[in-house]
């Protein structure tokens, strides 16, 4: 707040929004100008705030809500929902073998992504922070990936990995054809086939943040490190990494929260219907399938409140045990 | 201070929501007080994208416009895949379209249900001349409770679609008319290093079609039609047509990669997998010929293009010429006048409108007036399987409705990979009627 104040030096109070101090008339003020300001400050928020609000409500508010009410409901989607079951699709959510499938492969993804893509992640951005000839064509064609759309990626992957495509046409000619699977279909590959498109595609956003994270290290540490005699990789343990956890954390909820929505990389490889058998079901495609596909709406509508409230506890959880420490230093600073 | 603002925040959104929720739960729709003369604007949506087809449309439209006096017609063509959602949400909020698309079975029954439908009983569609030209059975399968829902346009008979050349260099002289025939004609194209059918498993339904044709000669249409109703599939016939797909997947005669290979999109699709002659056959209804007509090299017709009905399996209760197929037609929403709605799509479907439709669809005509404008070989077998039939189903996925249709879709993957036996399919079909 103190930057705010200082950036609004030179506005007259009336403006000042955000700041604490204008919530506190100053003595000596008159109260027909106190409530003005306050009308004044009041409108404000609303002409700036107001439209965002409008559609945050609408579309993501009011939805929620919604869905918290056909959940109860056994609904078609046409027509106002009439037949109210109580429980039953949560019942059943929580009993159905496919369902919990899909929450095993979220898991599986949920843990995969943290212990590939974290260590290979640092790995790269420690590499990536030394100074080296194309290291900004490197750093930009890591990225690259996580600029792509989904669906572009989803679709060259599933051309290249079908059985006949490219990836199994190269291990043919390179006299490898004994390595080469059907990577998309086999129960016992599919989802492994997923991760590494998941890996490929993300892994440059992680090794973003971390460089983002090296950069904040101050070289003075690694001076006297170096200067009382550590060598790089004791260097990289002691000081490094710990100084690099707040980012280390940060990055890890990002992709805790990723892994539990993973949906259009899933949806357009295999479809709503072969996803189940390839072992690649995941709790979004698990609600489309169940929901609007089957016009059960009321299903679904259930479906989304699990997800929600699953992501819900997990985020809960972690911000408490894991994120504290970061996010209190952040706020409290930010607040006070 | 932070407190206060969000509890406000919070009493806005439930306000809004509480609004919204009563706005969406409005009455159903009132009749429409049309009387004739009266300016009206007749609201159509349909799923014609096509050049060809907006065209018929059109010319359709103005033919009725020039005789409704004070009438215009307003149609809007969506793309097929988007059609259903837009046209629930339309549905749903009081602001449907007059006259839309129907694709009957389940999802009608729930528009009825809904009371989103308005009765054509009595109408210019539901005329006994007409209803003598397109076929009465056509309109019993849009009837529910004595009501007519919808207008019959077209029939989509499926049968297996093949390529001659293909079936040549095979030597395969005759085309198969059991399933052990099938089987032969299966082998003699491996031999030839030919992959016998095209599969696009990945959208489900085209590896569920040879669940519902085995189905369909498995089982007798008392049967099938008691199912229709009752989501009972004790009856062991349906067993019998798993294990039929299962024996056929044993023959290994798909597609490398089927499961992750789409039916329509693109040269490695299994249509396109006809189109190039990468396949020899494949099960379809009757847009087949289009849909490989828009993956063929050049983007003309497939010269070798050929049709068969579902071979006849040992022993099956089904009558060798029953048929199964898409049929499709058009509602009109509750609200919708009455009067000029039957007169609409009593135009569609005249003779001259039903000829031209075969020009621009390339589906055979309903009308039997207009069935000689029919040239293509294959659309002159399906109108004489058509005219011999003695059932004609739609498909099962949907007659059982979203819900169990859905389930006995991907139930049928499940079989093609072995991750479900007969047995287990029976039991998962079972299981979805059952939360009905």
């Amino acid at each position: 707040m103190e930057t705010a104040a200082h950036v609004n030096r030179d506005v007259p109070d009336s403006v000042r929004t955000g700041a604490g101090a204008a919530e506190a008339p100053a003595p000596g003020r008159g109260r027909a100008r106190s409530r003005r300001v306050r009308w004044r400050r009041w409108a404000e928020i609303a002409l700036l705030a107001g439209p965002g609000v409008v559609v945050f409500v609408t579309f993501v508010i009011v939805p929620v809500f919604l869905a918290g009410y056909y959940g109860f409901f056994e609904w078609t989607g046409y027509g106002i929902p009439t037949e109210f079951v109580g429980l039953r699709n949560y019942e059943l959510i929580l009993t159905d073998d496919a369902f919990l499938e899909a929450l095993s492969h979220n898991g599986f993804i949920l843990v995969m992504s943290l212990v590939l893509q974290g260590p290979l992640a640092i790995g790269i951005a420690l590499l990536l922070n030394r100074r080296m000839r194309g290291r900004s064509l490197i750093r930009v064609l890591i990225f690259v990936p996580y600029v792509l759309s989904e669906v572009i990626v989803a679709i060259g992957f599933s051309l290249m990995l079908h059985p006949t495509g490219a990836v199994n046409d190269m291990l043919d000619r390179l006299g490898l054809s004994g390595v080469a699977a059907d990577w998309l279909a086999d129960p016992d590959i599919a989802i492994w086939s997923l991760m590494m498109i998941l890996v490929w595609k993300y892994i440059g956003f992680a090794v973003i943040l971390m460089l983002a994270g090296l950069q904040g290290i101050p070289d003075e540490l690694r001076e006297a490190a170096a200067i009382d005699g550590a060598s790089y990789w004791q260097t990289q343990w002691h000081i490094t990494l710990p100084l690099l956890g707040p980012t280390i954390r940060i990055w890890a909820f990002l992709s805790i929260i990723g892994s539990l929505q993973v949906f259009d990389l899933v949806f357009v490889i295999w479809g709503q219907y072969v996803a189940d058998t390839a072992g690649t079901s995941t709790m979004a495609t698990y609600m489309v399938a169940n929901g609007r596909t089957s016009g059960e709406y009321g299903y679904g509508s259930a479906v989304a409140v699990v997800i929600f409230l699953i992501s819900l506890v997990i985020a809960l959880v972690y911000q408490r045990f894991v994120l504290r420490r970061d996010t209190e230093g952040a706020l409290t600073e930010g607040v006070a | 201070m932070t407190g206060k603002y969000r509890s406000r925040t919070l009493g806005v959104a439930g306000t809004m929501a509480a609004a919204l929720v009563l706005s969406a739960c409005s009455e159903a729709p009132e009749a429409s007080d049309y009387k004739e003369g009266d300016p009206h604007t007749l609201t159509v949506w349909t799923n014609y994208t096509g050049e060809a087809g907006l065209a018929w449309f059109d010319s359709v439209a103005q033919e009725f416009e020039s005789s409704h006096d004070n009438v215009t017609v307003k149609a809007q063509h969506i793309q097929n895949e988007e059609l259903d959602g837009k046209l629930q949400t339309a549905l749903n909020s009081g602001d449907a379209p007059d006259i839309f698309l129907q694709r009957g079975g389940g999802k009608m029954r729930d528009m009825f249900e809904a009371k989103q439908l308005l009765d054509l009983t009595g109408s210019a569609v539901d005329s006994p001349e007409l209803r003598d030209k397109l076929g009465d059975a056509t309109y019993e399968a849009l009837t529910v409770d004595g009501k007519l829902l919808a207008a019959p346009q077209l029939v989509q008979p499926g049968g297996i679609w093949y390529s001659k050349d293909l079936f040549t260099t095979a030597g395969i002289t005759e085309v198969p008319t059991t399933v052990d025939e099938l089987a032969a004609a299966i082998d003699k194209l491996k031999g030839a290093g030919i992959t016998p059918i095209a599969l696009g498993g990945k959208d489900a339904w085209p590896a569920a079609h040879w669940y519902y044709f085995f189905a369909l000669r498995e089982c007798s249409a008392d049967t099938l039609e008691a199912t229709n109703q009752s989501l009972d599939f004790a009856d062991p016939c349906y067993e019998k047509a798993a294990k039929d797909v299962v024996d056929l997947a044993a023959l290994e005669p798909f597609n490398e990669g089927f499961l992750n290979t789409s039916a329509q999109q693109g040269a490695s699709s299994s249509a396109g997998l006809l189109a190039n002659h990468k396949a020899a056959m494949e099960l379809m209804g009757n847009w087949e010929p289009g849909v490989v007509k828009d993956l063929t090299p050049n983007k003309q017709p497939l010269p070798d293009l050929g049709w068969f009905p579902f071979p006849q399996v040992a022993s099956g209760q089904g009558d060798a010429n029953a048929l199964m197929g898409g049929k499709g037609g058009f509602s009109c929403s509750a609200s919708a006048p009455k009067k000029l709605c039957g007169e609409f799509l009593a135009m569609m479907n005249s003779e001259k409108n039903q000829e031209s439709f075969y020009t621009a669809f390339g589906s055979i005509p309903l009308h039997v007036d207009a069935q000689d404008v029919v040239k293509n070989e294959y659309d002159k077998q399906m109108i004489e399987a058509l005219n011999d039939a003695t059932y004609v189903s739609d498909f099962l996925d949907t007659n059982y409705g979203q819900k169990v249709g859905t389930v006995l879709n991907q139930s049928v993957v499940e079989l093609l990979t072995g991750a479900t036996d007969p047995a287990g399919f029976v039991t998962a079909i079972t299981e979805a009627a059952d939360r009905n």
